[in-house]
């Protein structure tokens, strides 16, 4: 057991009395955060003398004082809202809350503040290394360069975390951090790193090969979604490259990550702007729910340890790297905010800053296992529904150790990846879209488990106690009858009850609402159309409205006008084909058409013609989606102008012509009643189809962004994209796989549209019959 | 002389009956006690059918011989049924191609020129080419096709005449060209009583207009059974049309029967009563009801509606109509008619695979309750077999099926109409008007081969007096998707669905089972 410190036992400075901020003027920085909303809902209801002094960004066109009333409406307001009544709130909030608008680096400070408390801070623990030092560490200095300018001389409370101790095990005092980084360099560093990373980009080798694999993903797209994919690519390629700096620079001088390292730099900036002034710094340690105040289980968002609750309930976490004995330092955040207020009244001598750490690991341990069978209990008691199949039974952990569920992971992600790979490669039907579910699904699972497994390491591996001496001396202070309201002593905590009864319910609502929401089916209605006319729907025909393509309707044209006895001649030449066709629609749909229509090349025009009102036009017919036609129907009925916009040659169409407004289909060139195998312009695929729609709405007035489309292959995309409400329809998988990400609707069509085969021998049958 | 029909009390020794069950059968252990209704065996055909018509058309009755109505220079007309009859398909020569060919030869013998076929479908679908080809014979078909021998459009405007108002303000309008011809001659097939008559001009040729006056639910929940014309307010409304019609058009009617051949000799057992099975029988059946079984969906599909009756023609009659049909009408009760002694708390009846409406198609669930709750249910006369609240048990698998084609309203009938609401009155009066005149499935009607928007309608209020006088329906092996969706039950048994029935009837019913096809009218006393 290491040593306490002198400093830490004695606390001469601080009497043995209850402090109180009395009238003070307290400036809160952070004020919309989850510890900030806390706070100052504390600072309102408990604390009447107080004035407060609010810094908000205004954001979005929305002013600061709209997001402060905003504030008030927020739910760590109800309880308060509901003892003393809307209007009373408001009233106080007027009358003691004074909004400051704008950044930290522009306003003017009011000079009487008597406390600042400083809680601004990232969310997030990877951010890119730039913003982490941005927020973090600048936004430190920028706090005291404004009380520098506004002359005031006010104690701050500066918040941190317990662990920007960084990677140890044992005892950590609550004391100066012992380290030797000079935080001015790594700042600087930091903020550097931005637009090294922006140059390296942009180096040819880099693109080339970010191109590269836009090509082959997006080509059928076309190459204004190669491109856009390309650079999205770049950017997305900036990002992850400074998470990485930040992250790795992190871990190179001890700490687990970068939130944490720039934590640690912001106190020795603290220290070295403030410290010969009044400084305290407040270190929380995993800030959860409220054990009691504004009210049981009270939270704003998912914190750290709830995203794994959450993918624990549902059964999606089948293990977890972390040691069984390790300690989760978990700290409801109304003691938390209870600590810092009663800090805040506590200032320290000027020139000798306080440290205080606010935990339960030292006074009231959780182990990883003991919080592991709390959920597990809660989850057993109350599962997760899932929709139809009743509800979700949770995995029982073994924790095998860090090493094997490691490799668990890379393995199964090596096995998901490929099996991706391999299924975008398959043509679009109802059984491909089903395993690409599964894999998405698993994907999702594992991508989570991976960035949480990574992250938390530290967290749950932990084998060490922030010793909280000063701060329980603190709480000792706290009369008898006011500890309820003002105390923080975590070992009132009984986290069975604590785990089951209050955070686990409060977290999981959010999800069972939803999954309540959905009706507990997978399908949902198709929305009610609204009337309007200033909308369009369009349509792409093959694999859309009917089950067939280019190929098939050819195959009916050709051998339905040729005796049999040529047949075989004619398929084995398609056959022998095939390969070059399907080479040319892999790379481009255009030249697909293009290609595939040369087989024209001959035909009579007049011969066609009949051929298409005699059979053809039946066979058609045959291979529609009923669920297509109704839903054309619907959209006319609503008032939409129906387009159908296809690569497919005109005379194929006629059947279908009278359900649309508009019909833009190819033309085949023709010369002395016979066709040239050429088309009159350009096939109308992929980019040209929006680009198409986009003119055409401006001529005539479509709202597009109301508009609807409906399309089966990935060359549809920026047809799709170019309406608000897109419509993947027996999508491919690469369509599938974009539509699941964009949360498009999906359609399953074609229930009772007639097989292939049976049409093809009707249709060359109903003609060798006459 | 063939034996009459016949009521079995099920005892210990009666063995498993057959069952129909769409595409295909079973065979089923009935409670004691239960009543099975047996149709008169199959009676002999007429060995010269050739000769019984030449006899016919020469000797009418109320009317000249045909050849005395035909002369140089006239419109003549000839109309025949569609595709809905008879069922299944008769093997061919179909006896209208007979009919057809020796009118014609008369035709042609006093020099008529001007002669058009004409095909009474109706608001069904249009017969495709083969489809006609096999109705009218390869020579009449080639002869005719496409210019003068055409289905019936109740969609042309402009080939639709309307003839005036009855009495009971029902519109009467038909086709202009067999309104406007020197002479209609009528080739009928009546399979049950309640085709043939009145109907054949009146409603064959008819359009919506015409149509609804009788096709609605008031009128079939006033038609009891629509089986027995004179209890039928819709053959009352027939009646009042053709009155009207024979003001305007000289009608010349050629009816014909059938006999119950209904299956071929590969199937011989379906005609047959079960104890009377050999062992050849008892076998065929083993291996005909395992390779149904084990055959693909789609082979199993093809080889029954492929499958064509070996009927045998039991009369000819022509002439002028109102003659004839009482004629024609105890030929069908000759064939068909049993009586029965009373009603019982459930009926059962195994529905087979084919309905008027898919012939070379799919029978989609709204088919399957028009089978079942109009057609099958309403084969009676003076009263239902099934007591007023009773219970009616239905063999049918009610597959979740429909041909696009053929059915495309049904198709939207089944997913937005049903969903809204079961009841007739209600889908009639909120939604028929909104299909019969929609484009779209106009267009489909017209130059596809699509039943008309309406039909699916027709087929609801088919079985809109069963609906009013059923107390449950119950399907065994029943889709429970579909058959929830038109308000039905489905069970996996008999002896569940007995046990569902309990609740409306009570623990020991009485049970009739309407042993069908081949076809049986109930005559219950």
């Amino acid at each position: 057991m290491p040593m306490i410190g002198e400093e830490q036992r004695m606390t001469p400075d601080r009497p043995h009395e209850f402090p109180s901020l009395g009238d003070s003027h307290v400036l809160l920085t952070g004020a919309t955060g989850f510890l900030g909303q806390a706070t100052l809902e504390k600072l309102l209801s408990a604390h009447p003398g107080v004035r407060v002094s609010v810094l908000i960004r205004p954001r979005g066109g929305t002013s600061a004082q709209r997001r402060f009333d905003g504030l008030l409406r927020k739910p760590v307001f109800r309880t308060m809202r509901e003892r003393i009544g809307e209007d009373e709130l408001r009233r106080i909030a007027a009358e003691r809350v004074n909004v400051i608008e704008g950044d930290l680096g522009e306003v003017t400070l009011p000079s009487d503040i008597d406390v600042v408390i400083h809680g601004a801070s990232t969310v997030s623990f990877d951010p890119p290394i730039d913003e982490a030092f941005r927020t973090n560490v600048s936004g430190v200095v920028t706090l005291y360069e404004a009380l520098h300018k506004a002359g005031a001389d006010p104690h701050v409370v500066h918040v941190s975390t317990a662990y920007v101790a960084g990677v140890r095990k044992g005892v950590v005092p609550e004391a100066r951090l012992d380290h030797g980084v000079d935080w001015r360099t790594e700042l600087g560093e930091a903020l550097a790193a931005h637009a090294d990373v922006e140059r390296d980009s942009r180096r040819p080798e880099v693109l080339r090969k970010s191109m590269a694999r836009a090509q082959g993903e997006h080509r059928k797209a076309g190459p204004q979604s190669v491109v856009a994919a390309a650079e999205e690519a770049r950017q997305a390629w900036v990002t992850e490259r400074l998470v990485d700096y930040g992250r790795a620079r992190a871990q190179s001088l001890g700490w687990p990550d970068v939130y944490t390292f720039t934590k640690a730099l912001g106190e020795r900036a603290a220290e070295e702007l403030w410290g010969e002034r009044r400084l305290s710094i407040v270190r929380p340690a995993i800030v959860e729910s409220s054990l009691r105040h504004p009210y049981p289980g009270w939270i704003d968002g998912y914190k750290m340890a709830d995203p794994l609750i959450i993918a624990y309930g549902r059964g999606v976490l089948p293990e977890f790297p972390g040691l069984p004995d390790s300690v989760v330092d978990i700290i409801p955040v109304d003691l938390v905010v209870n600590a810092t207020i009663a800090v805040a009244a506590t200032p320290p001598e000027r020139g000798t800053p306080g440290y205080f750490h606010v935990g339960s690991g030292s006074r009231n341990p959780l182990s990883f296992r003991g919080l592991y069978e709390n959920v597990r209990d809660y989850f057993r008691r109350h599962p997760m529904p899932a929709g139809e199949r009743g509800h979700i039974r949770v995995p029982q952990w073994r924790f095998p150790g860090s090493r094997q569920v490691e490799m668990m992971l890379s393995s199964s992600e090596r096995a998901t990846s490929a099996a991706e790979r391999a299924l975008l490669r398959l043509p679009a039907s109802a059984k491909t879209r089903e395993w690409m579910t599964a894999v998405h699904r698993q994907q999702t699972n594992l991508d989570f488990l991976r960035r949480y497994s990574d992250l938390y390491q530290a967290y749950t591996k932990a084998e060490v106690i922030y010793d909280d001496s000063r701060t329980h001396a603190l709480h000792r202070t706290v009369p008898a009858d006011r500890v309820d309201e003002h105390g923080f002593d975590p070992s009132v905590i009984d986290w069975e009850h604590y785990l089951q009864e209050v955070h686990s319910p409060s977290v999981t609502e959010l999800m069972r609402g939803f999954s309540k929401g959905r009706g507990g089916g997978r399908k949902s209605a198709d929305p009610v159309l609204p009337e309007r006319t200033d909308v369009a729907a369009v349509f792409d025909l093959e694999g859309t409205i009917i089950a067939s393509n280019l190929i098939e309707s050819y195959l009916w044209a050709r051998l339905s006008s040729m005796p049999r006895s040529q047949w075989s001649g004619e398929l084995a030449d398609l056959a022998r084909s095939l390969p070059r066709y399907l080479r040319a629609e892999r790379r481009d749909r255009g030249d697909f058409v293009r290609a595939f229509l040369r087989r024209y090349q001959g035909a009579d025009v007049a011969e066609l013609n009949a051929l298409v009102k005699d059979v053809l036009g039946e066979a058609v017919l045959q291979r529609v989606m009923p669920e297509a036609v109704r839903r054309i129907r619907a959209h006319r009925a609503a008032g939409h102008k129906t387009i159908l916009i296809t690569g497919t040659i005109d005379v194929f169409v006629e059947p279908l012509a009278t359900l649309f407004d508009e019909v833009v289909a190819s033309r085949m060139h023709e010369r002395d009643g016979r066709l040239t195998g050429y088309l009159d312009a350009p096939p109308l695929v992929d980019e040209a189809r929006a680009a198409w729609l986009r003119r055409h709405a401006a001529d005539t007035g479509l709202d597009l962004s109301q508009s609807y489309a409906y399309a089966d292959s990935y060359s549809d995309r920026p047809l799709l994209e170019a309406v608000g409400n897109a419509n993947a329809v027996n999508p491919d998988p690469s369509l599938y796989r974009h539509a699941k990400r964009k949360h498009w609707r999906i359609h399953e069509w074609g229930a009772h549209t007639r097989g292939r085969g049976d049409v093809l021998i009707d249709t060359v049958g109903a003609r060798s019959a006459r | 002389m063939s034996r009459p029909g016949f009521v079995l009390d099920v005892d210990e020794r009666t063995p498993p009956l057959v069952v129909h069950q769409g595409e295909g059968f079973r065979l089923e252990r009935l409670p004691l006690g239960s009543k099975v209704i047996y149709p008169p065996d199959s009676l002999p055909g007429i060995r010269d059918v050739d000769a019984a018509i030449r006899n016919a058309l020469l000797h009418p009755h109320g009317t000249e011989p045909l050849p005395e109505l035909l002369r140089a220079g006239m419109r003549l007309t000839i109309v025949f049924d569609d595709l809905s009859l008879p069922l299944p398909q008769m093997q061919t020569p179909d006896v209208r191609q007979r009919i057809i060919e020796h009118v014609l030869e008369m035709a042609a013998a006093k020099g008529v020129d001007d002669v058009e076929l004409i095909a009474a479908n109706a608001l069904h679908r249009r017969m495709t080419p083969a489809e006609l080809r096999r109705t009218v014979g390869d020579r009449v078909f080639r002869a005719f096709f496409p210019e003068h021998l055409k289905n019936h459009d109740a969609e042309d405007r402009d080939n639709l005449l309307h003839m005036g108002k009855t009495r009971h303000g029902e519109d009467v309008e038909i086709n202009r060209r067999a309104a406007e011809s020197d002479l209609i001659v009528y080739v009928n097939i009546t399979l049950t009583a309640m085709s043939g008559g009145a109907k054949s001009v009146s409603v064959g040729l008819a359009s919506y207009r015409s149509l609804r006056h009788h096709h609605n639910v008031h009128t079939l929940r006033h038609s009891n059974s629509f089986n027995d014309p004179p209890n039928s307010a819709m053959h009352h409304s027939y009646e009042r049309m053709k009155g009207l019609i024979d003001e305007h058009v000289k009608v010349f009617t050629i009816e014909t029967t059938l006999n119950n051949d209904t299956f071929p000799s590969s199937m011989g057992f379906l005609n047959k009563r079960e104890w009377e099975w050999n062992v050849r029988d008892q076998a065929t059946y083993l291996g005909v009801k395992r390779a149904n079984e084990l055959m693909p969906k789609k082979t199993r599909r093809r080889i029954w509606q492929n499958t064509a009756a070996p009927y045998g023609v039991t009369g000819v009659h022509a002439g002028l109509q109102s003659e004839v049909h009482p004629l024609t009408l105890q030929n069908v009760h000759r064939q068909q008619r049993t009586e029965v002694n009373g009603q019982s708390d459930i009926a059962i009846y195994g529905l087979p695979y084919i309905c008027p409406y898919n012939v070379n198609s799919v029978m989609n669930p709204i088919l399957v309750m028009s089978l079942g709750l109009g057609y099958f249910f309403n084969l009676y006369m003076n009263k239902p077999i099934v007591r007023q609240g009773g219970v009616a048990i239905f063999y049918h698998p009610v597959p979740n099926e429909f041909h696009p084609v053929h059915h495309p309203s049904y198709i939207d009938f089944f997913e937005e109409i049903l969903t809204e609401s079961t009841d007739p009155v209600l889908l009639e009066t909120k939604y028929e008007e909104q299909f019969a005149t929609d484009p779209w499935y106009i267009q489909l009607y017209r130059n596809s081969y699509a039943y008309h928007g309406v039909h699916p309608f027709y087929m609801w209020y088919w079985g809109a007096h069963a609906l009013e006088h059923l107390g449950d329906v119950i399907f065994v092996g029943g889709n429970r998707k579909t058959t929830a969706r038109m308000g039905f039950r489905s069970a996996t048994t008999l002896a569940d669905a007995l046990e569902m029935a309990k609740d409306t009837v009570g623990g020991s019913p009485s049970i009739s089972y309407l042993h069908a096809p081949p076809l049986a009218l109930a005559d219950v006393r």
